[in-house]
């Protein structure tokens, strides 16, 4: 035998013991894929068909074309449903990220006892969008509530914030900004990254902690922001159980707690229209690609890489 | 040996299996067939307050001691979750056998086919002695969907201990105006001082203020096809109404208004001695008179004795049976029980309405507490027309849509004219889509 059939003979046990490898890690990875196929992609392509479909759940669906996609530009509650969900966003977010690299800046000085902040203060991020911590909300931000007893103290005289239109999203915004936990961890791994001789070069220059904070902290830290920015946004897209819970599913008062995702909710399950709820995710998911594309095309001129 | 009996238990495993299939297939027909001697299972959900709970799982225990091969498993939720969840498990095939069903819902889901014509179960279901007005209220193109358990009415709730305590006299509801109780409403709340409010705000919790304001006048909300033909008149007379409560402090402030309408009846301002006049259905009054421990005293509502009376018979709730229950048989027979077992209705009384089933009426008066004897007495003396047409196919958000036009107004972001309008044309759009 030669040694080029040797290595041969070798290559191809090689070969076996990794097709043996494969099929095991196959087999491992089944209920995964099983999850994966019939809870994941069965639906979503399910849903997809639906959305051109009048299904009230019961009855099988009837094609309908593209009418559910055509009454989305007509749908005034649905303007409404966006306006309100937009707002969400774009105050909750940038908030709830400032919120986050504060408090990482403020950590990362090295504090006594840092381990028990960083858990305290990450703690409503695992909480968040709880049904519990509404329900705890609803009582804080009542007419007896907390907040309002706070106020009375100073003398000022509060509200039932939640059931006034005009201030109910704002408080489901302090939600969301308060589980700024989740972006603040990871802030904090990214400025352990940031190297500590360019913060001892710059002192040396007599560069003060503000600009050193501009001038290295911030482009360092750019991709870590990007990422979280992108994470919060799709997040923040995607709320559902607070407003669902304030408002005791309505939405309301007057629709101002109405976010896209609860109204897609009413949709198929009060009032058994499946086939527009499933349009209405689809156009959820356009909605939110094309977010996160302006977010990519933007990083461009703003996020800056290191290496 | 061993190996023979594990063939054997699957093989019967595998004939059973095909047995129930067989069954499932076929559970249309067997309604009408005999009762089962072979172990069954039935779910049965509803919805209520711990109260209810109790009482209901009394009367499945004594159902299960009759019927030993029958097991009820009872589910029951809140309101909201109720309907949530009754709307996913239809979809997902798996609905429960016996359902309590409500006046807004059952159209829409009789109409897309989900319950079972109780008429196929006759055999097993007994409905001779039930008032048979009420009767027809479960049927759609006759065909019984559901079997009406109580009957209720709307009224005004007033707090007489309160009214004592500012000396101000009951009105006599044999002859008073929508004016009248707006002009004691005021009398009310200026001797409450901002803590004590003239009239809980209506149009809040419930549509039926309205439908009988169009009544007095001789509309309604929805003619015999289910075409919405209530004047925008009437809807706006009925928005500018609660705006004016609300504007001169008769009722309490709007957001209080809308906190305390979701905390439920036990926060509500009857229930906390907080506002004299509140509207209700008169079966609500035990509950309510526990809640706020003070004397209420049902009265008729305004404006009746002005037009033609508006107050009518409402179904407080149904039973009706899945169309796809595998043992709708057994669940007829449940329901029968539920509807003319006299131990059974000793047990649960008025706490669902007051019985439709005349008979049964009868046989509890004797052990009625107070408050469901005035409720009873309500039903009985005051004058009522027909009811009104059933919400139709599609309608069954309509107390929601209500509900929300309430609040446009009540915090100014519409006019009363406007909120009609809105109204008018979106029950329409939503009973045209059902179709």
């Amino acid at each position: 035998m030669s040694a080029l059939d040797e290595l041969r003979q070798l290559r191809r046990g090689g070969v076996q013991v990794r097709k043996r490898d494969n099929r095991a890690a196959f087999w491992f990875l089944a209920p995964w894929f099983a999850g994966l196929i019939f809870i994941t992609i069965g639906p979503v392509l399910a849903s997809f068909g639906l959305g051109f479909t009048k299904y009230n759940l019961i009855q099988p669906p009837k094609f309908i074309g593209f009418d559910n996609f055509a009454r989305i530009l007509s749908d005034e509650r649905l303007h409404n449903a966006l306006g309100v969900t937009f707002t969400y966003v774009l105050v909750s977010v940038p908030l709830q990220l400032a919120c986050a690299l504060g408090v990482a800046l403020l950590l990362d000085r090295g504090l006594r006892g840092l381990a028990f902040y960083r858990s305290a203060f990450y703690l409503p991020s695992l909480l968040g969008s709880s049904v519990a911590i509404a329900v705890l909300w609803t009582q804080v931000f009542g007419t007896d509530g907390l907040v309002n007893r706070v106020l009375s103290f100073f003398g000022v005289e509060g509200k039932g914030w939640i059931s006034d239109p005009d201030t109910a999203l704002s408080t489901l915004i302090v939600l969301n900004v308060w589980t700024f936990g989740s972006p603040m961890i990871i802030f904090l791994a990214g400025l352990r990254q940031i190297p500590a001789m360019y913060y001892e070069a710059a002192a040396i220059d007599g560069a003060s902690k503000w600009s050193q904070f501009w001038r290295i902290t911030l482009p360092l830290l750019s991709p870590i922001v990007f990422f979280n920015l992108v994470l919060q946004i799709i997040h923040a897209f995607q709320s559902f159980t607070q407003a669902f819970v304030v408002s005791n599913g309505t939405g309301g008062p007057s629709d101002s707690t109405m976010f896209y995702t609860l109204y897609l909710y009413q949709q198929g399950f009060s009032r058994f229209d499946m086939g527009y709820a499933s349009a209405l995710a689809w156009f959820l998911l356009l909605i939110i690609a094309a977010f996160t594309a302006i977010n990519f095309w933007a990083a461009k001129y703003w996020v800056f890489y290191d290496d | 040996m061993f190996r023979g009996a594990r063939r054997r238990t699957a093989l019967t495993v595998l004939l059973s299996l095909t047995a129930s299939l067989l069954a499932a297939c076929g559970s249309g027909s067997d309604a009408g067939g005999d009762l089962t001697a072979e172990p069954v299972t039935l779910r049965f959900t509803w919805w209520g307050a711990d109260d209810r709970h109790k009482r209901t799982q009394q009367v499945i225990e004594m159902f299960q001691k009759k019927h030993p091969n029958i097991t009820i498993k009872g589910e029951f939720k809140e309101w909201n979750g109720y309907w949530d969840s009754l709307a996913t498990t239809m979809a997902a095939n798996d609905a429960p056998d016996i359902m309590q069903m409500d006046e807004l819902y059952i159209a829409s889901y009789a109409e897309r086919g989900a319950l079972l014509d109780l008429n196929e179960a006759k055999k097993h279901l007994d409905t001779t002695n039930f008032d048979q007005k009420a009767l027809a209220t479960g049927a759609i193109d006759g065909k019984q969907y559901g079997l009406p358990v109580g009957l209720g009415m709307y009224s005004i709730m007033a707090n007489t201990d309160l009214l004592a305590k500012y000396n101000i006299p009951l009105p006599d509801d044999t002859k008073w105006s929508w004016d009248d109780l707006e002009a004691i409403g005021e009398q009310v709340a200026k001797a409450g001082g901002g803590q004590v409010f003239g009239v809980q705000s209506p149009g809040i919790n419930d549509t039926a203020g309205l439908s009988i304001r169009a009544r007095q006048q001789g509309k309604a909300l929805f003619d015999k096809d289910g075409k919405v033909v209530l004047p925008p008149e009437i809807a706006t007379q009925y928005w500018t109404y609660i705006a004016d409560l609300a504007k001169a402090g008769i009722a309490p402030p709007p957001s209080v208004t809308v906190e305390k309408a979701s905390a439920g009846l036990n926060q509500s301002a009857t229930a906390t001695n907080t506002a004299v006049f509140g509207f209700w259905w008169n079966t609500q009054l035990t509950a309510l008179t526990v809640a706020s421990g003070a004397k209420l005293k049902l009265l008729r509502l305004p404006g009746e004795s002005q037009g033609k009376p508006g107050a009518y018979y409402k179904p407080s709730m149904f039973w009706s049976v899945s169309s796809r229950s595998k043992h709708p048989a057994e669940a007829a027979a449940f329901v029968s029980f539920l509807a003319n077992d006299e131990e059974a209705a000793k047990i649960l009384l008025t706490e669902r309405g007051v019985p439709a089933n005349l008979k049964i009426r009868e046989a509890i008066a004797g052990q009625l507490k107070e408050t469901d004897k005035a409720a009873k007495e309500y039903l009985d003396t005051v004058p009522v027309s027909d009811p009104p047409r059933i919400t139709p196919n599609g309608a069954s958000t309509l107390d929601a849509i209500q509900k929300r036009h309430t609040e446009d107004v009540l915090f100014g972001r519409a006019t009363p004219e406007a909120a009609a309008a809105s109204f008018i044309k979106e029950v329409q759009s939503e009973v045209d889509a059902a179709k």
